[in-house]
């Protein structure tokens, strides 16, 4: 075991530095996009093992993982519009998809180095019976022994967003990494699958805007049994840290040998490893730092980390967001854009206690917030969209002359009558109303603003290049020189030029990586034109 | 510090593509050589024909002409719900922090360039657009109140933008400034926290941030930005955040425009290198004000809210970002003139006012109080001045601020001031944290958390807080239901806010309550084991019962 790490780490110092340039390089010139992917089935042999994950500093961070067991992988992967990997660790842990009602069985394969002792798993939330011949009793629950199995059973009766994690010497085995998610997908009745079906926002993904079909990455179509829980996309987001001098004194006892200690014998468990103080270093989304977190999931570079944190939209679409907080430390996650309206904690849909006279459910009732604060061990989840509306100027700067754009106002003012519009969903109120007084190039004029001298700005790495939405009012408003050049940033002025919002923990320290700003626990979100094709396999 | 390193890592990645285009972006990414301040401020627009405030009748279906730059006109329909257009202007800087012991600390900061009147006395610096726009020359000369350490605490009148003259080429204010008039104001002006905004719902808000560069850092050349936080659909263009958006370099002004959203709690803050930029004090507090406020006194504030559901914007419907539900019945409860209120320099009576748009009269209050947690660590700062490389790891806030001043400068009445590094007193912290509550009378609290590196605690000794919004939004469910509730302490990271209300019903006129952290280790002023988060409420005494909402003072 010792000598398959020691391999498994010098291996990995030439592919360390390939990472560094592919992660620097891709910080501006890719276009990943996240999902919220995992493995499905009822029955889940996984495995806690370990490996070394790495981290933008160029660290390789000797870590304790969830993974799948090579010789029993998953029975599937989900969501099905993008090929998923398992590997026999990965942090955090395989995200367990699972439908509700279902009776979930997982055998855990304790792959860990000796000196690690026992480990095991524990799902807040269910009620679980563990078993196993060789399984021993722990504290909390039944645990495997090194190189033996325990099994746990459940039935899958809380829906929504949960974690699991080691339950032994939990202080030590989760900051190592051994916690994951598992999502339980609701059963629907009849009446919210058909409220949740055909939306003119399916009828969108479905429309070739000349990039092709977008694909639908949904694992259900609503969050929960309840009609305003319907959405359009999902994203996962486990919020952890790392302090390195743990991880350090756990390899360090990992790879003891009598010779390489001076002649003396080497612990044999990891009860000298200090958890306090506790002064982390790294600050992660899914596993990794930014810019590490905004590369695809899935992909080489990363071979144990494989989920990143990079969320995609286009205006009007509602956005599910799970999150759970992995570490031992809150974190004040600020989603900027618009509000989240919190659904639920722990999957309990915060609902009103009855329904208004009429109605067929209770509404909703969870508050809304800027900054949705993870808890260690709690989920959430919460709904999101953007539209633009109420700004008082037309972000597809349209009012030009010779413009034949419409926009048709529904019922609750926007135009969704044309799912096939480039502005389709454009808040209607505002068409047409320009932002700038003179403008530079072919948009609207005569709003109340000027833009500053363009010498006189820096330009962002993810700026659209104008302050209009998407390649074409951009190309418009800039002319054919964009700036930021094309091809240059993470958001091409000529083909996405999205509005970016930073999504990020407000304990500011945390969006650093080991002392380095920019890093840590920090993610660029997209909401993109419709004419650019969101494709969250990437 | 973010843009220098991407664009570091953008001329990396230009290498290997070479060509012009690299060379476009590094000379447009270089600060200009020349400076290009400005400011804007129209005293009408297309949504409003004039910079004053109406009342809130219900959103009005208009048609509004815009002039096009072609000189052509062009019809739109437009949604008025009133409001009127709003300016400030604010430097971004540097300057000096006084702490509760004694120790001028260095600031990465904003300070005032508008409103300075307003700012010195504890009030929002945020003008309507006729007092904005002042020439700061009269008789032919600069006048008095354009001065290096402007604003002084007493005797200041002037609340136009500092910088603001006629343009020499077209004649009349028309945004054209002097920037020796800015330089003298704004450099070194730092104010912790930033510059108080406050505008009203339907406001038009132009907020121009003039670059004046760190004179104690003259090898940075930081970019900052403004970063409302919370601002409901934000474009990202106007979100402040540098990769997001464009960042104004030392020498220019970027005028900043929202439309003022749904009201609430908000705040605001640089989002240049966070970890950096706020811990060293850019840092300030921003509310909306509801149009609830403006609702004629005698209206039913039920049927006033149900107005807004004739307002797509405001409508509820399904939306479940829905910031404005009505409650679950109609109270009966009307808009009324305040008795508990008095202010000689104000029309009497004066009308109640709220947090939120309730339609129930659940969020009356007689005066408000922004309060900010901050927190500094002495040794970052002292970093930040020296040129030293920055550590975020070991980040230890050893000052605890509420509006950027430990116990007891809290309770000291009056802005204070701290001398700068060019001999200059300079107004620094303008925001005491006195909290006077009229008998019988109602409070409220506007707090928001900013310090960079840990969870803050607040509570209060002796009278209930009664948390009725969140994150800037009414606590009430979809249905209508009152999710309010009451607490002694309440909790936040940076990044959140919330409002408190404290109900001086029942209590004795002259009773003395505090305000303090029970975190108890955050009750110090760095090696001194006494101050921190910590600040006094008073309930008015019987002879002075009444309270002044502008000067906080308790009145008769």
């Amino acid at each position: 075991m010792r000598a398959t790490i020691a391999n498994d780490r010098a291996n990995r110092v030439q592919p360390l530095l390939l990472t560094m340039a592919v992660a620097a390089a891709s910080l501006l010139a890719t276009n990943a996009h996240a999902a919220a992917p995992g493995i499905t089935g009822t029955t889940f042999n996984l495995d806690a093992k370990a490996a070394y994950i790495t981290q933008p500093d160029g660290a390789s961070i000797y870590s304790w993982g969830f993974g799948c067991n090579p010789d029993a992988g998953p029975s599937g992967y989900a969501p099905a519009a993008m090929a998923g990997t398992c590997p026999d660790m990965q942090l955090p842990g395989p995200t367990l998809i699972v439908n509700e009602g279902a009776t979930i069985t997982i055998t855990l394969t304790n792959s860990l180095p000796a000196a690690a002792g026992n480990t095991s798993m524990l799902f807040p939330g269910f009620d679980v019976t563990a078993s196993g011949a060789d399984a021993v009793d722990g504290l909390l629950t039944k645990e495997a022994p090194t190189g033996k199995t325990v099994t746990y059973t459940f039935k899958a009766n809380s829906v929504g967003t949960h974690s699991y994690h080691s339950g032994t010497q939990a202080d030590l085995q989760v900051e190592m990494g051994l916690y994951g998610a598992i999502i339980v997908l609701p059963n629907l009745s009849s009446a919210v699958t058909t409220a949740c079906s055909n939306s003119t926002n399916d009828q969108a993904r479905a429309h070739d805007f000349g990039q092709g079909v977008e694909q639908d990455f949904r694992l259900a179509k609503a969050a929960y049994n309840h009609s305003a829980t319907c959405y359009d996309r999902e994203y996962l987001f486990q919020l952890s840290e790392i302090d390195p001098k743990i991880h350090r004194a756990a390899e360090e006892i990992a790879d003891c040998t009598p010779e390489g200690n001076g002649g003396k014998s080497c612990p044999n468990n990891m009860s000298s490893v200090m958890t306090e103080q506790y002064r982390p270093a790294y600050y992660l989304v899914n596993g990794r730092s930014m810019p590490d977190d905004m590369d695809p999931s899935y992909v080489t570079q990363y071979p144990h980390q494989p989920y990143n944190g990079n969320p995609h939209m286009h205006p009007g679409e509602m956005v599910l967001l799970r999150v759970i907080g992995q570490g031992r430390w809150q974190h004040p996650l600020h989603e900027h854009g618009n509000h989240v309206r919190l659904l639920a904690r722990d999957g309990n849909l915060l609902l009103a206690p009855a329904a208004i006279n009429g109605e067929p459910e209770p509404r909703l009732a969870g508050p809304l917030l800027f900054t949705t604060t993870s808890t260690p061990g709690q989920a959430m989840d919460g709904l999101f969209y953007w539209t633009g509306k109420g700004l008082n100027w037309d972000v597809f700067g349209h009012g030009y002359a010779g413009d034949s754009s419409v926009c048709v106002p529904d019922a609750n003012g926007y135009y969704t009558s044309n799912p096939a519009a480039q502005n389709y969903y454009e808040w209607c109120a505002d068409h047409n109303k320009p932002l700038e007084s003179k403008p530079f190039g072919t948009v609207g004029s005569g709003g109340p603003v000027t833009l500053p001298d363009p010498n006189i700005v820096a330009n962002g790495a993810w700026y659209g290049g104008s302050p209009y939405l998407g390649g074409e009012a951009t190309s418009r408003a800039v002319g054919s020189t964009p700036i930021p050049p094309s091809g240059t940033v993470g958001n091409s002025p000529t083909d996405e030029a999205g509005f970016a919002f930073m999504w990020h923990s407000h304990n500011e320290r945390e969006i650093t990586t080991n002392n380095i700003f920019p890093g840590g626990m920090m993610m660029m979100m997209l909401v993109d034109p419709r004419a650019f094709l969101i494709d969250e396999a990437k | 510090m973010l843009s220098r390193q991407l664009l570091g890592r953008v001329g990396a990645a230009l290498v290997d593509q070479g060509g012009l285009t690299a060379l476009c972006l590094c000379l447009a990414s270089l600060p200009a050589a020349a400076q290009s301040f400005r400011v804007q401020c129209p005293s009408s627009t297309t949504l409003h024909g004039s910079d004053t405030s109406s009342a809130y009748l219900g959103p009005v279906n208009r048609t509004a002409t815009i002039t096009r730059a072609d000189g052509t006109h062009t019809s739109l329909a437009v949604v008025d719900n009133g409001g009127g257009i709003k300016c400030q202007q604010i430097s971004g800087g540097d300057g000096f922090a006084t702490m509760g012991d004694g120790t001028p600390t260095y600031l990465f900061g904003f300070g005032p360039l508008s409103g300075l009147a307003d700012q010195v006395s504890g009030n929002p610096g945020t003008e309507p657009a006729h007092v904005f726009n002042q020439s700061n020359i009269a008789g032919g000369s600069v006048i008095d109140d354009i001065a290096i350490g402007a604003p002084t605490p007493t005797g200041y009148t002037f609340n136009g933008a500092v910088g603001l003259v006629p343009d020499p080429e077209v004649g009349g204010i028309d945004g054209h400034i002097d920037p020796r008039l800015v330089m003298d104001v704004g450099v070194m002006n730092a104010n912790m926290p930033a510059p108080l905004m406050a505008i009203d719902e339907d406001d038009e808000f132009f907020l121009t941030l003039t670059n004046v560069g760190q004179v104690m850092r003259p090898d940075l050349f930081e970019q900052h930005t403004v970063h409302f936080h919370g601002y409901p659909n934000a474009s990202s263009f106007y979100d402040g955040v540098p990769d997001a958006s464009i960042a104004i370099n030392i020498g220019g002004s970027f005028t900043y425009y929202y439309l003022a959203p749904d009201a609430g709690t908000y705040f605001w803050h640089c989002h240049i290198s966070p970890p950096e930029h706020l811990q060293m004090g850019m840092v300030g507090q921003l509310y909306v004000r509801p149009r609830q406020n403006r609702v004629p006194v005698g209206t039913n504030l039920y049927t006033s809210l149900q107005l807004q559901q004739n307002d797509l914007r405001t409508k509820c419907g399904k939306d479940v970002l829905c910031s404005s539900p009505l409650p679950a019945s109609n109270t009966g409860a009307q808009q009324v003139n305040n008795p508990r209120v008095t202010d000689p320099n104000h029309p009497q009576p004066q009308a109640q006012m709220y947090a939120y748009n309730d339609g129930d009269g659940s969020t009356a209050y007689d005066v408000e109080y922004p309060i900010q947690i901050h927190g500094f660590d002495p040794n970052f700062h002292f970093v930040g001045m020296t040129f030293n490389p920055e550590s975020f790891t070991d980040l230890k806030d050893k000052y605890f601020l509420l509006n950027g001043r430990s116990y007891p400068d809290t309770v000291q009445p009056g802005a204070m001031t701290t001398q700068s590094t060019d001999g200059t007193m300079h107004s620094s912290q303008p925001l005491p944290t006195i909290i006077n509550i009229p008998v019988g009378g109602k409070a409220l609290l506007r707090i928001s958390d900013l310090d960079v590196t840990e969870y803050q605690t607040l509570g209060a000794l002796g009278i209930p807080m009664h948390v009725v919004g969140l994150n800037a939004r009414l606590l009430r469910d979809l249905a209508g239901n009152d999710m309010t509730y009451k607490t002694n302490s309440i909790t936040l990271a940076g990044g959140e806010s919330l409002d408190v209300i404290l109900d001086a019903t029942g209590y004795a006129a002259g009773q003395k309550f505090y305000l303090y952290t029970p975190n108890l280790d955050h009750l110090s002023n760095d090696a001194e084991n006494f101050g921190g988060l910590m600040t006094e409420i008073n309930i008015c005494p019987a002879d002075h019962p009444k309270i002044n909402p502008t000067t906080k003072a308790c009145s008769i």
